[in-house]
């Protein structure tokens, strides 16, 4: 699999691609992908292959291939099943580095046939082929970009450091469209279909190296090899977190199943138990997913014992059933921190954890207790609630906001629950990377998961 | 018979069985209880019956020799109809805290090992954890924190902490046990476990 996982590098960040069914007759899948590549902005070389042209969009279009006078990277093909492995044997013979097959109609519908001269053109050429029956992939890096679905109805997100790879294209779109509205940027998507060549294995073993990505979203519905997802499960997640969704959870109980272990540990048990033992992170649906990513930009807490800062006093105290629901700690401020927090309270005020602002707390309030916190050893991380809004609340909270977040000494989440004057606060906060949640139990539960990371990749002395 | 051998393999791979012995008449019985020692269960052995405590074929906390006749005449009553290999005499299980330990051989992930809350209520509660063979001693350990009823087995209201050790080195025994012999389906259910070590009431795996 190493040569044809050192050429899949040509997919994203290929000289040229040419697409197999480029068109420019509207609402047609090969327009759509020209396009994207197009209007996208993609700075290499485009073809369109389609015997009916001599021009597409105003890019050259050639009969097949093999018979574009250049050299060709990465071909995307959009043909109908039964002109697929032909179209992929001419590409090998033309040195084509990488193929992005979207057309279904392989062993989905039992053609396992024609997904077998696939196979065998790949060994072949030692050719990567991500598909068939997917979406492909988008690079916002070198905006590569073969997802048909028009970028005015999907939202492409911009650059960032989180891989995402799906076997499902309409949950993979729908992620992608989520991050792009919650300006969560990406290093790669890669729908991968059928797995034919190429499965969530391969991908796991690519992007371990891929200097883009920090860290791995993975949605699963089956996989054929188990052990071997483990085995890289347990080798990539240590260097960059994998969060990971499973879906068919409560398929067909098992027909063969005698035993009570049968009945009770389905199939969904196997890959729960694999998360477990990789120690992967799992989100049960799309919230949770996109609840738990937001929190791996921050440092690994060192514990449980979570701060809690607020300038309401229901909002700290929600927020403190969530911290005792989810099993983590309340935090015991240090005298020091007492000490220094009394100046900033007004002089009815109370120093406690959850840490009550009142509502007169400024913006300077929330900054002075940050940086008391930050520096108290016995907190591992900071829960702050924002309610914008009490009147003293302006703006320059996102900044200060902002520096807690990137201050990396304690994991921050903040907490904002409200309407659409708040939304606009979280939008803000959100866009520059600080963990926001609009409610008290997601944004613990995401900071539990953190610190459940942080425990297994040994940070935690164990508990005796 | 089936269950004999299934015992015996089980022993060969390092399980231990309470003790037990085979009677096809009721004297056999009488003897082997007292080679065994009071209290005893009586099941019937029959490649027809697949749930014995359903048609009455399970007796248990049998004390003394009367008991015992009584008990072996009103299994053979209420198994009349089924041909029957005869009737296993076991050592009575320790009372404890009820664990099923299982397994069942994954088409995706192969073989996994399975732990949870045993008893009447397992289905109920499906208080349950596994992991893809094979583990080691600490996974083991991370398995029964993963439990909900795990402050039962640290001792909850004034008992003692059962035997974990002994726990850990079943649950390894059952994973090392469905690879070598490539079982498909395993249960040992339920296993009863106090602090002096735990005890298999019954087995049934499938090849």
């Amino acid at each position: 699999m190493d040569e044809r996982l050192r050429k899949l590098s040509y997919v994203f960040k290929p000289r040229s691609i040419a697409i197999v069914g480029g068109s420019s007759v509207p609402n047609k899948i090969g327009t759509v992908l020209m396009k994207n590549l197009i209007e996208g902005r993609f700075m290499g070389d485009i073809y369109a292959v389609n015997p009916k042209y001599t021009e597409v969009l105003g890019k050259p279009c050639y009969p097949k291939v093999s018979a574009i006078p250049k050299a060709v990277d990465c071909v995307i093909i959009a043909t109908p099943a039964e002109t697929v492995p032909d179209v992929v044997e001419d590409c090998g013979a033309k040195g084509v580095k990488g193929i992005i097959v979207l057309s279904g109609g392989f062993e989905e519908v039992a053609r396992n046939d024609l997904a077998d001269r696939i196979i065998a053109s790949s060994k072949k050429y030692k050719l990567p082929i991500i598909g068939p029956n997917c979406l492909g992939v988008f690079d916002p890096y070198t905006r590569v970009d073969s997802i048909f679905l028009p970028a005015y109805k999907l939202e492409r997100p911009g650059p960032g450091n989180i891989a995402f790879i799906t076997q499902s294209g309409a949950v993979g779109s729908t992620v992608l469209d989520l991050s792009a509205h919650y300006g969560m940027g990406i290093s790669k998507f890669i729908s991968y279909g059928n797995g034919t060549v190429l499965n969530e294995c391969d991908m796991l073993e690519f992007l371990e190296k891929d200097k883009e990505t920090e860290m791995i979203i993975m949605y699963l519905e089956g996989v054929k090899d188990g052990r071997r997802l483990l085995e890289w499960m347990k080798t990539v997640n240590p260097k960059k977190p994998i969060i990971a969704m499973k879906a068919g959870k409560f398929g067909k109980a098992m027909a063969a199943a005698r035993s009570h272990t049968g009945n009770l540990a389905g199939n969904y048990m196997a890959y729960k138990a694999a998360f477990r033992q990789a120690k992967v992170t799992e989100a049960d649906d799309l919230q949770d997913l996109f609840d738990f990513v937001k929190i791996f930009n921050q440092p690994l807490p060192k514990g449980n014992r979570v701060g809690v800062i607020t300038n309401g006093g229901g909002m700290g105290v929600l927020t403190a059933d969530a911290i005792n629901a989810e099993g983590m700690e309340i935090a015991d401020f240090s005298e020091d921190s007492k000490a220094a927090l009394k100046k900033i309270l007004p002089s009815y005020g109370n120093v406690g954890n959850p840490l009550d602002l009142v509502a007169d707390a400024g913006v300077e309030a929330y900054d002075k207790a940050i940086e008391v916190l930050m520096a108290d050893s016995g907190v591992d991380s900071l829960a702050i609630v924002l309610l914008t809004q009490t009147p003293p609340i302006d703006e320059r909270i996102i900044g200060v906001l902002t520096r807690a977040s990137d201050d990396k000494r304690k994991a921050v989440v903040t907490i904002s629950v409200g309407g659409t004057y708040t939304e606009a606060y979280q939008r803000a906060l959100e866009s520059k990377g600080v963990p926001s949640y609009n409610s008290p139990v997601s944004a613990i539960k995401a900071l539990h998961m953190l610190t459940n990371y942080s425990a297994w990749k040994g940070k935690i002395a164990k508990k005796a | 018979m089936a269950m004999l051998e299934d015992f015996r393999l089980l022993e060969k791979n390092g399980f231990r069985l309470l003790p037990y012995k085979l009677a096809t008449e009721e004297d056999g019985a009488v003897a082997a209880a007292l080679k065994i020692g009071y209290p005893v269960a009586l099941k019937v052995v029959s490649e027809e019956i697949s749930h014995k405590s359903d048609v009455g074929g399970v007796k248990i906390r049998i004390r003394d020799e009367a008991g015992l006749r009584l008990a072996y005449k009103e299994i053979m009553d209420s198994t009349k109809g089924h041909k029957v290999d005869g009737i296993l005499v076991q050592k009575m299980a320790r009372r404890g805290i009820e664990l099923i330990i299982g397994g069942r051989k994954d088409p995706q992930f192969g073989h996994m090992v399975v732990l949870g809350l045993g008893g009447v209520y397992v289905e109920i509660f499906r208080d349950i954890t596994a992991r893809i063979c094979p583990i080691a001693e600490q996974d083991v350990e991370e398995m029964i924190m993963e439990l909900k009823t795990h402050p039962l087995l640290e001792g909850a209201r004034g008992s003692k902490p059962i035997d974990r050790a002994a726990l850990k080195r079943m649950v390894l025994g059952v994973c090392r046990f469905m690879e070598r012999e490539d079982i498909k389906e395993l249960d040992l259910n339920p296993v009863v476990f106090d602090e002096d070590g735990g005890d298999i009431v019954d087995v049934r795996f499938t090849r």
